[in-house]
C-alpha cells in the first residue's frame, strides 16, 4: 500500500498514435455528424438550440393535433376535416422556410467567416467530399420537417384507423412521402447552400434565402396573373411554391397550377437543383483558404 | 540571384520540391524553387508575400503547382493530397475560430476530421490540450480566450491526431512577450520530445533562429538560402575585433596585411580568403599590439540570421539595380 509520501502526478507525457485511421470516410462521416449536431445547436448553449428545435416542433404539431382529433373524434370528423398528405405541408410551410433560412447558412457561412473551412481542406478532405458531407448534413437535417412529420401523420391515422389499408396503398403512400419530402428537401438544400455560398454573413444568408423565395413568388405570380401572353411555364422561377406544387403532383393532385404540366415543373425543380449544385461548386473552387 | 545553400541534409527530405512555380494571374509568387526540407524543426523565412504560405497550400495539397514537382513525405499532394493530409498537422496563421465551440471540442473534432475514430478522438483531445498547458482551460469557448490560448489551442488541434510533420503558419503572430515565449518554448518541445517534424513560416529572424535547427530562405519568389543555422552563420566566417578606441588605424594596419576589412562604430570584422582563422588571428594581434589600441573583445564573427537575411536583401539589390 502507498504511503501519502509516494504520491506523485504522473505526467504520461506524449503518446503517438498507431491505431486506425479512417481517412476520407472517417473526416466525411465526422463532419456530417458535426454540422448536423451545431446546426441543430446540439452540443452548444440553449439559445442555439432554441429556434432550429422550435421550429422543427412545430412543423409536428400540427400532425400531432390532427392525429388526436382523429382519435377523439372518429366520427365527428368527415373526410374533408382531416387533411389528407398533400396538403399537410399547406400548414408548415412557413416553418420549412424558416428552418431553411436558420438551418442552411449555420452550415457554410461560419465555416468561412471562422476559417474553419482552411482547417477542413487540411484534413483528408477535400472541397468537393466538404461540400457533399454538407449538403447530405443539409439534407438530412430538412427531412426532419420535411419527411418527419408526414410519417408521423401516417402512423397516426393508421393507428386510429384513419389511414390507408395496408400493405399496398400504405406502402405506396410511404414512398410518396418519400419521395415529396425528399424532393422538397433536396430542393432546398441546393438553393439553401447557393444563397450561403455567396457571402460569409449567416444573416445576410438567412435574409437572402427567405426574400429570394417570397419575392419570387410575388414576381412571378404578378408576371403570370396581370401580364398578358406571358406563359404559365413561368412558375418554375417561383423558387417558394415551385416544389411544393411539385409535391401535390407527386401525390397524384392536379395543384394550383394545372396549367402547367408535371414534366414541366419536374423540368424546373431539376434545372433549379442542378444549377444550384454547380453554382456552389464553383464559388468553392476559387476560394482561398490557407490564409 | 545566387542561392545561399549549404549541404543538403543527409537524411530524405519530408519536403523536396525541384523548380516549383505557382503564379496567381500575372503575379509569380514562387518562380521554379528548388526545397529540401529535412527532418526536425525547419524555419519558412520570407518578408511578407514572398510565398511561405502560398508554399504551406501547396504542400497540402490546396493549390496545383504550375510548374515543377513538390513531394511531401515521398507523395506528391496533389494526387495523393487526402493521404498526405491524414499525416500532416496545420494550424493557420488566423485565430478567429468558431467562439461558442469549447477548446476540447474544437480538438477533438480537427482528430476527427483527420481520420482518429471518436474514443481516440476524445481521449487525445484531452492529453493535447494538458500538453499545451490547458488542460484547465480546456472547456472554455474558444471565444473568451486570449489570443495566445487560441495560438495553443490551434498548436493542439495541429498534433492531436499525430502527425508525422506540423505545419504552424506564424504561431507567434499576435502574442505578447510572454505568451511568445510559452509558444516557441512548445514548439521546440513538440518538435525535440515528440519527435513531429515541424516547419514554421514566420518574418521573424530572432524566434526562428531560437528553436530552428535549419531554414530555408525565400526571397523574390525563390529560395534565397537554405540549411543548418551553423552553416549559414558559418557562410560569412571572419573574426570580430571590438575596440574602444584607434578604430581606424587597426583597420588600416590589417589592410595593409592583405585582411579584408568592414568597420562598423567600435567594430572590425576581419575575414580573407587567403588566410585561415589561426591566421587572421595572429594579424589582429599584430595590428592591435603596433597601434596600442584598447581591445574590448576579439573572437569569431557573430553572424546572425539577421545578418544572412539582409546579406541576401544587399545582393537582391545589387541584383535589381544592375
Amino acid at each position: 500500500m502507498s504511503t501519502p509520501g509516494d504520491a506523485r502526478i504522473v505526467d504520461r507525457g506524449y503518446r503517438h498514435y498507431t491505431g486506425e485511421r479512417r481517412g476520407r470516410r472517417g473526416a466525411h462521416r465526422a463532419l456530417f455528424v458535426n454540422s448536423v449536431q451545431r446546426a441543430l445547436g446540439l452540443r452548444r448553449k440553449f439559445r442555439f438550440k432554441l429556434i432550429p428545435i422550435s421550429v422543427a416542433v412545430m412543423s409536428y404539431l400540427f400532425a400531432i393535433v390532427f392525429v388526436g382529433v382523429a382519435a377523439l373524434l372518429p366520427d365527428g370528423l368527415g373526410e374533408e376535416t382531416v387533411p389528407d398528405y398533400a396538403s399537410y405541408y399547406g400548414f408548415v410551410t412557413a416553418a420549412i422556410l424558416l428552418f431553411v433560412s436558420i438551418v442552411v447558412p449555420e452550415m457554410l457561412c461560419v465555416d468561412r467567416r471562422t476559417g474553419m473551412l482552411g482547417m477542413y481542406l487540411a484534413a483528408p478532405l477535400t472541397r468537393d467530399t466538404y461540400l457533399a458531407a454538407k449538403a447530405a448534413a443539409v439534407l438530412a437535417i430538412l427531412s426532419i420537417v420535411t419527411i418527419g412529420p408526414l410519417l408521423l401523420l401516417i402512423v397516426g391515422y393508421s393507428l386510429v384507423d384513419v389511414g390507408p389499408t395496408w400493405p399496398i396503398e400504405g406502402f405506396g403512400l410511404l414512398a410518396r412521402i418519400v419521395l415529396a419530402g425528399g424532393a422538397l428537401a433536396l430542393f432546398f438544400t441546393a438553393f439553401g447552400l447557393a444563397v450561403s455560398a455567396l457571402t460569409d454573413r449567416r444573416a445576410f444568408a438567412s435574409a437572402g434565402i427567405a426574400l429570394t423565395a417570397l419575392v419570387s413568388a410575388a414576381v412571378v405570380s404578378a408576371l403570370v396573373e396581370t401580364s398578358v401572353g406571358m406563359p404559365a411555364a413561368l412558375r418554375v422561377l417561383d423558387v417558394f411554391n415551385l416544389p411544393f406544387e411539385l409535391v401535390r403532383r407527386i401525390y397524384g393532385e392536379r395543384g394550383s397550377y394545372p396549367e402547367v404540366g408535371t414534366a414541366t415543373l419536374a423540368a424546373g425543380w431539376l434545372g433549379w437543383v442542378t444549377s444550384c449544385a454547380a453554382l456552389v461548386r464553383w464559388r468553392y473552387q476559387r476560394l482561398v483558404v490557407t490564409k | 540571384m545566387a542561392a545561399v545553400t549549404t549541404n543538403p541534409p543527409a537524411d530524405p527530405p519530408i519536403i523536396r520540391a525541384r523548380g516549383l512555380v505557382k503564379r496567381y494571374g500575372a503575379n509569380t509568387v514562387l518562380g521554379g524553387a528548388d526545397i529540401d526540407i529535412s527532418h526536425g524543426v525547419t524555419g519558412l523565412l520570407g518578408a511578407n508575400g514572398t510565398g511561405k504560405t502560398t508554399l504551406i497550400g501547396m504542400v497540402l495539397g490546396l493549390h496545383r503547382p504550375d510548374a515543377g514537382s513538390l513531394a511531401v513525405l515521398g507523395l506528391d499532394p496533389v494526387s495523393a493530397g487526402a493521404t498526405v493530409r491524414e499525416r500532416v498537422g496545420y494550424a493557420p496563421e488566423h485565430h478567429n475560430l468558431p467562439g461558442d465551440l469549447s477548446a476540447y471540442d474544437f480538438v477533438r473534432h480537427v482528430a476527427e476530421i483527420h481520420g482518429l475514430p471518436r474514443k481516440e478522438a476524445i481521449n487525445r483531445a484531452s492529453d493535447m490540450l494538458w500538453q499545451v498547458g490547458l488542460g484547465e482551460e480546456r472547456l472554455r469557448p474558444l471565444g473568451t480566450m486570449s489570443t495566445g490560448q487560441r495560438q495553443r489551442v490551434k498548436l493542439a488541434a495541429a498534433i492531436a491526431h499525430d502527425p508525422s510533420l506540423v505545419l504552424l503558419d506564424e504561431p507567434t503572430d499576435g502574442l505578447d512577450p510572454n505568451q511568445r515565449e510559452v509558444m516557441l518554448a512548445l514548439i521546440h518541445r513538440i518538435g525535440n520530445e515528440f519527435g513531429i517534424d515541424i516547419v514554421v513560416s514566420s518574418h521573424l529572424l530572432e524566434e526562428v533562429e531560437r528553436i530552428c535547427s535549419r531554414v530555408v530562405i525565400l526571397a523574390a519568389g525563390d529560395v534565397a538560402a537554405s540549411g543548418s543555422l551553423e552553416e549559414l552563420a558559418g557562410a560569412a566566417a571572419g573574426v570580430q575585433i571590438d575596440l574602444d578606441d584607434r578604430v581606424e588605424e587597426v583597420a588600416a594596419l590589417l589592410h595593409q596585411a592583405g585582411v579584408h576589412v568592414e568597420v562598423t562604430g567600435s567594430r572590425i570584422v576581419a575575414s580573407s580568403t587567403l588566410l585561415a582563422e589561426p591566421g587572421l588571428y595572429d594579424a589582429a594581434r599584430d595590428a592591435l599590439a603596433q597601434s596600442g589600441a584598447s581591445l574590448r573583445r576579439l573572437g569569431p564573427r557573430r553572424t546572425s540570421l539577421e545578418d544572412v537575411f539582409l546579406e541576401i536583401g544587399r545582393r537582391g539589390a545589387q541584383v535589381g539595380a544592375r
